[in-house]
């Protein structure tokens, strides 16, 4: 297998998201509607609230981690959602696929999706809220986007092993991990603030690291992002093995072919 | 090019429910598929079919057993199995805002072609299977007819060396599926495919099938050629008379090779042995009735089937 085979592989999925993106009308709500929402609402709260600008950054960071870690999350469960929506998981799995390129290519396009948001909500935020995103400089800012595309790959894997180990309805998992996982890493408060256990559960999401390093350019505050880093990278192998093996599973459980009818 | 497509060894599979109880579906199941033939699996809804062809293609795994595949061991060489296989399957499904021409050029992109290989081998589908006029069309307001035919454009994007068709003609008008029947022929002869194919439907079995096996609850209960298995199971040629008046048609019973008789008022349906001679001797017996119309009908796999089924 060339190189260029080898890259059409990881190319497929980003391919199927991308068309089946460009002609969903929700995908409008997923780019524009519910991102504006979700800046507006915590932009007009700190107006109202008449919060200092220290704390409008601390908001608005949590508000954009938010929006692009679900448009990014999302699209890596996509590449398992659509086929499962479509019966047609049968079809992908009957090709020398692996697991890796299934997810890999879903996140580039997810990649593609959370900068497009990220750089219409750090312009929106500029203008409205007068909150400059960018002043931490383009290396943290590249930091913080890594971060939150990693926690998103993982969220993602978390979502494709669930449909492969429970079916149908997994689906569910897709909407509500992320949301789950964003209460508690902190994303409208320190982690300070959450139960004791609670808290030790946000020690152990990297999401939690990477908003505490941005935050720190605007807040100056303890951060490890080191941590952050070495868990999101334990995660993501970690999750890339059960997902394979998961997929191994589903072909002796015969779920596969379930999953297709 | 090698001899055997599928050797198959005691292949067990077994599902588990929700509450874990677990239903066999293929019992100890050995076959041998030569890579020249196209070889039918037949038998009745839930009789392990579309399982088999599952296992054979690795898309599913069995519980035990030995399985080679175009002579590559299915447990450690996976990928080079699915490299050279391809399936098409009955109630084709893609996904459905793809146009035709996306959905085989994603599907080549999984089998990692690329550049002018890729464009090529699409438009090479395209026009083999005539979707030119429909390349642009999303697969959702596609007919049935052109979703199957998709669905067997697909199965060709990597050129495979073994086809797995499961019921390809499912849900085919009849002019369709005698198109689908001549071009699957055509694939096995001009590009020497082999191909195994499950299908409900008997005159396609006998009409393209150089062997078939019969599966009844998970086991194979019968494995030949189409005639042999009509020759083996002594199926005799039905030999139906539409008559008017009297006839002592019990005495049917006494002629030499009628093997059943079912006796209506006004019409008399004998089973013969085909090797038997006694056409006339049955005519006679009507003799004095006014015979209205004689019928010979052949044994089909339809006969076999329900043979079989019993």
């Amino acid at each position: 297998m060339s190189w260029q085979g080898e890259l059409n592989r990881y190319m497929a999925s980003a391919y199927k998201n991308w068309i089946i993106s460009k002609r969903n009308v929700f995908t409008l709500f997923e780019l524009f509607f519910w991102p504006m929402i979700s800046l507006l609402s915590i932009g007009l709260l700190t107006r109202f609230l008449e919060v200092d600008e220290t704390m409008v950054s601390f908001l608005i960071v949590g508000a954009i981690a938010l929006t692009i870690l679900q448009v990014a999350q999302i699209d890596v469960a996509y590449v398992l959602l659509f086929d499962m929506w479509s019966k047609s998981i049968k079809n992908t799995f009957i090709t020398p696929v692996k697991s890796y390129h299934l997810i890999f290519g879903a996140l580039l396009f997810g990649v593609v999706r959370g900068t497009f948001v990220f750089a219409i909500l750090v312009l929106v935020s500029r203008y409205l809220f007068g909150f400059r995103f960018m002043d931490g400089g383009i290396f943290p800012v590249l930091v913080f986007l890594a971060g939150i595309f990693s926690v998103a790959a993982v969220i993602g894997i978390t979502v494709c092993i669930s449909i492969l180990t429970f079916g149908q309805k997994a689906d569910v998992a897709a909407w509500s991990l992320s949301g789950l996982i964003l209460l508690i890493s902190g994303i409208y408060y320190p982690v300070e603030v959450l139960p004791p256990t609670l808290q030790l559960l946000a020690r152990a999401i990297p999401l939690t690291y990477f908003l505490e390093y941005y935050r720190s350019i605007f807040i100056p505050g303890p951060h490890n992002l080191a941590l952050g880093t070495a868990l999101a990278a334990l995660y993501l192998a970690v999750g890339l093995i059960l997902f394979d093996k998961s997929i191994e599973r589903a072909r002796r459980t015969g779920i596969l072919l379930r999953l297709s009818e | 090019m090698q001899d055997r497509s599928i050797e198959a060894k005691g292949i067990c599979k077994s599902y588990k429910s929700l509450f874990g109880a677990r239903s066999t579906v293929l019992k100890d199941v050995s076959l041998e598929i030569d890579a020249d033939e196209i070889f039918g699996l037949l038998g009745p809804n839930g009789s392990g079919k579309t399982t088999l062809i599952s296992i054979f293609s690795t898309l599913i795994y069995p519980d035990r057993g030995e399985l080679r595949v175009l002579g590559l061991d299915a447990r450690k060489e996976k990928d080079a199995i699915r490299n050279q296989i391809n399936i098409s399957t009955a109630k084709p499904n893609f996904p459905w805002s793809l146009t035709v021409k996306e959905n085989l050029r994603h599907y080549a992109m999984l089998y990692g072609q690329h550049g002018s290989d890729l464009t090529r081998a699409v438009n090479d589908v395209i026009d083999a299977f005539k979707l030119g006029e429909y390349a642009d069309m999303k697969f959702e307001d596609l007919s049935t007819g052109l979703k199957q035919r998709l669905s067997l454009a697909k199965a060709m994007l990597n050129s495979p060396r073994l086809l797995f068709l499961d019921e390809p003609t499912t849900g085919l008008d009849p002019e369709m599926a005698i198109k689908t029947r001549r071009l699957v022929r055509r694939i096995h002869e001009e590009e020497k495919i082999s191909v195994i194919m499950s299908t409900h439907y008997m005159p396609e079995a006998e009409v393209l099938c150089d062997r078939i096996a019969f599966l009844r609850k998970g086991e194979i209960v019968a494995l030949d050629t189409p005639q042999n298995l009509k020759n083996q199971l002594r199926l005799g040629e039905k030999v139906i008379v539409l008559y008017q008046g009297r006839a002592d048609v019990l005495e049917l019973e006494k002629v030499p090779g009628v093997m059943s008789l079912k006796n209506l008022p006004g019409r008399a349906e004998i089973v013969m042995d085909r090797k038997a001679d006694s056409l006339d001797r049955i005519i006679k017996i009507f003799s004095e009735a006014h015979i209205q119309d004689i019928s010979i009908k052949e044994p089909d796999l339809e006969d076999v089937f329900i043979e079989l089924a019993r």
